[in-house]
């Protein structure tokens, strides 16, 4: 297993006894993760993507695979550099979101279609459009696939996290997605609220926390008391356009500077600033792409982004009534005097990768005024809170008594005259939440009503955001200001809203689930199921002879670079054993028999595996040479020596 | 009195659980005043009531959709209407200002409130002044600071009316004026936010 890291330890398919088949799912910008709690064991991630539990949140359509294929994970992630435009990346930042939105508009190799409803939507695979419902429900369909052939049960129920501050239309693109998927959506569940279920149940703790999400794509903070068993969210702030992928991009535009901007070039400079970043998490300097950026390089370049969560985590103290890093007591509730009491905070949770940038971490110190935790991995801890709450919705006994009251991250209001919004929902109402407000008519004889409904915390409505528009019917023919209609507002428990509106007199009433303005129309959503029913029909055979197939072609590269680079380690015997393996892998992969391509897979392995070790070796030797490598014993040199030249070879054809 | 849907047993129109069987119940027709200090079964009063945090939480625990996940759609609906109660009636009691109003309603004050004619001018006199200190772009602290104790001072005048046994009307004249403090305080609070 020297050049082809096949097989991947521990990845024996374990039937396990499962106390239920509903899964907790973290939907990432840049990673997913699927946990499940087991009997009576803590919440666990699963391995889904060569033998790690973060799937690469990568959907990779057609080139690389063939014609109408679809390749998620890691082995999309290695065709992004080749073929920018039929690898999607990030999507979660584009879910809900219409293709005027400035957000779709940012540094990005992808090729945009118009949609009849806004939507955004991809052209990939040459003539394939995709829009971003579809994109996230093939991450979804791959980890409840991954998952199913790990636990050897049918995996049809799940919790699925969102940002605390995803608004409705947000919410509804992700449910869909799950519904796309064949999952059952028990619960869009918060992720920070998840992660301090999490962290809650782990340290058995009271009190006020807060937490920092820093994800790849989003920002959210929370403040929630933890108390008897009783998980209360007082308050969510934060934006959605925010997170470790706008660092990228900032450290990617100073590397692209007034270079030539291709799809290629971006993709390769949004890359190479992505790693240049996660190494100056430990390093002080490092090259990317020929040039020279220090840690403080990155930090200057980051640090007006890191600053912009600032004001979002004042505020969510202030709404919840905490004290910030400075002691300040929050002025405002008309509390008799009680004001020189201010609560205080226990802790701050860190969660999301971004978190671990050293920047980051400082201006969390000083704007709490604490110390952060960040002891459960927070790539990890959405997805295991998740899981925790997929047990105690679905357990004929939980595991934990404990339960969740989430709160409405924005405000939800209604168009009246003159464009102006009034709220109806204020931001963080504890959720389920109702409230009802009577309008009127302006008009003698007005037979309708319009009725917008609005999200957002600004006065006027261009500056909300538009949820949905309907009208009310069959109001009887009054003066001006007689008919009486009254709009109520419910949210349920996943923070999605239904409006209703009725006239008083006559009892006509209408209501409706809101669908977003800028969300798919039912004639869509009515092609993606279908769609997704003949896909999920697909024979599993497919996927694996992708997966083959994907697989060999990045053996056979790696091989041929080691062949061109390092040929004059072999015999001409050997080079003759060598190039005639390669001839069958490659004759191999243009059938369709995957478990003929595996074994061909495994014999180039073994055949090349001693040329393996000789280029390894000499690696090391050039190194010994170079540098000083310090003390450790030749079992170690060889481990990581290997793993370098793993690594090298998946990175091919993006380093050069 | 009403019966409940599941055992047929009495139980109050407003009991959101049927105290013979345990199960939820559907919330009380819409005409029903409901008395929130009685559903978060606390002491009525002006102050804030003891134990409120508990009692929601104790109840949230039996009330919440998550605990009927598993049950018929029938009482997963009354879950959710009778958890949208609880939090309405935690909110008004957590707040000074609604719990006051709640209190005042429960005991017959209610309807419009006409403002008494030197307060109006009182408050246009009060913005005029923020409005001047915005422009020259003066600190607004002072000027906050003094409509804060208007309103603490007035919330104090409340509460003794209401304790004892006082002229109601005039309570609720004057817990009117709190909207108005309210806003003006949300006006420099955004001011602060902008800054």
């Amino acid at each position: 297993m020297a050049l082809l890291q096949i097989s991947e330890p521990g990845e024996s398919h374990v039937k396990e006894a499962c106390a239920t088949a509903a899964v907790g799912i973290d939907l990432g910008t840049t990673n997913s993760l699927v946990a499940i709690v087991l009997g009576d064991e803590k919440p666990r991630a699963l391995p889904v993507d060569e033998g790690s539990n973060l799937l690469p949140s990568v959907v990779h359509y057609g080139r690389g695979g063939g014609p109408g294929s679809v390749i998620v994970g890691r082995a999309a992630r290695r065709l992004a550099a080749e073929f920018p435009r039929d690898t999607i990346v990030s999507v979660k930042r584009f879910m809900g979101r219409s293709a005027a939105d400035p957000e779709t508009r940012r540094l990005s190799p992808y090729q945009f279609a118009e949609g009849e409803s806004g939507v955004v939507r991809f052209v990939v695979d040459s003539t394939r459009t995709v829009n971003p419902v579809e994109v996230s429900a093939e991450i979804l369909r791959a980890l409840r696939n991954r998952a199913e052939e790990r636990l050897g049960i049918k995996v049809q129920q799940a919790v699925i996290t969102v940002p605390a501050y995803f608004d409705d239309a947000q919410r509804q693109a992700t449910k869909e997605a799950g519904r796309l998927a064949g999952l059952e959506v028990l619960r869009l569940l918060n992720e920070p609220t998840a992660a301090a279920l999490a962290y809650g149940l782990d340290k058995r703790s009271q009190g006020m926390f807060a937490v920092y999400d820093l994800g790849g794509g989003t920002f959210d903070i929370s403040v929630l008391q933890l108390q008897d068993g009783v998980f209360e969210v007082k308050s969510v702030g934060g934006d959605s356009a925010l997170g470790g992928d706008d660092f990228d991009r900032a450290l990617a535009e100073r590397l692209l500077g007034a270079g030539p901007r291709t799809p290629q070039t971006v993709r390769v400079a949004i890359d190479a600033a992505k790693a240049a970043k996660e190494q100056l998490t430990t390093a002080q300097s490092v090259q990317a792409l020929g040039q020279t950026v220090t840690r403080s390089e990155l930090e200057a370049a980051i640090q007006p982004l890191i600053e912009k969560t600032g004001n979002a985590c004042r505020r969510a103290l202030r709404d919840a009534g905490v004290a910030d890093g400075k002691g300040l007591a929050p002025q405002g509730a008309p509390n008799g005097g009680a004001s020189g009491a201010a609560i205080t905070l226990d802790g701050v949770i860190l969660v999301g990768g971004s978190t671990r940038v050293p920047a980051v971490r400082r201006f969390v110190r000083e704007v709490f005024g604490l110390e952060p935790l960040a002891d459960i991995d927070p790539d990890e801890v959405v997805a295991l809170g998740a899981a925790v709450q997929a047990n105690l919705l679905t357990a004929e006994t939980p595991q934990h008594d404990v339960l969740l009251l989430d709160v409405a991250p924005l405000s939800l209001g209604l168009e009246t005259m003159g464009g102006l919004v009034e709220k109806l929902i204020l931001r963080n109402t504890t959720i389920p939440a109702n409230a009802t407000q009577e309008f009127t008519t302006f008009a003698d004889g007005q037979n309708g009503m319009d009725i917008h409904v609005l999200q957002g915390e600004r006065e006027l409505v261009p500056d909300c955001r538009s949820l949905a528009r309907f009208t009310l019917g069959g109001i009887p023919a009054l003066p001006a200001g007689l008919a009486r209609v009254a709009v109520t507002f419910q949210v349920d428990a996943d923070g999605i809203l239904s409006v209703t509106a009725k006239e008083q007199l006559t009892g006509v009433s209408q209501s409706i689930t809101v669908k977003p303005s800028h969300g798919l129309t039912d004639e869509e959503i009515e092609r993606m199921l279908l769609a997704s029913i003949e896909h999920a029909e697909e024979d599993v055979q497919a996927r694996l002879l992708i997966d083959n197939r994907v697989e060999a072609q990045r053996i056979l590269k790696a091989v041929e670079q080691q062949m061109q680079a390092n040929g004059d380690l072999l015999s001409p015997g050997e080079r003759a054993q060598i190039e005639a393996t390669v001839g069958e892998v490659r004759a191999a992969t243009a059938g369709t028999d995957h478990h003929f391509i595996h074994q061909q897979i495994e014999r180039l392995d073994q055949v090349s595996a001693e040329f393996a070790k000789r280029v390894m070796d000499r690696g090391i030797e050039r190194a010994l040479k170079g540098h000083s490598v310090g003390e450790f014993d030749q079992g170690e040199i060889s481990a990581h020596a290997q793993k370098a030249y793993s690594a090298q070879d998946s990175g091919a054809g993006r380093d050069d | 009195m009403s019966k409940c849907w599941h055992c047929g047993g009495d139980r109050q129109p407003a009991d959101p659980i049927c105290p013979s069987c345990g199960k939820v119940q559907p919330p009380p027709a819409a005409e029903v005043r409901l008395d929130k200090f009685a559903l978060l079964e606390v002491e009525p009063g002006f102050d804030a009531p003891e134990g409120l945090d508990d009692k929601f939480r104790a109840l949230s625990r039996k009330l919440h959709p998550d605990r009927f996940a598993r049950a018929s759609s029938q009482e997963r609906r009354f879950s959710l209407e009778q958890t949208t109660l609880l939090n309405d009636a935690y909110r008004t009691l957590k707040d000074p200002v609604r719990r006051a109003e709640h209190l005042l309603a429960l005991r017959g004050v209610s309807g419009e409130v006409r403002m008494a004619p030197d307060f109006l001018e009182e408050t246009l006199d009060d913005r005029e002044k923020l409005l001047e200190a915005k422009e020259s772009g003066q600190p607004l602290e002072a000027l906050a600071q003094g409509v804060r104790e208007k309103r603490d001072q007035t919330l104090a005048e409340v509460r003794a009316l209401v304790n004892a046994g006082g002229e109601l009307s005039r309570a609720a004249e004057l817990l009117a004026r709190m909207k108005y403090y309210a806003r003006y305080l949300d006006e420099v609070e955004a001011r602060a936010a902008e800054i």
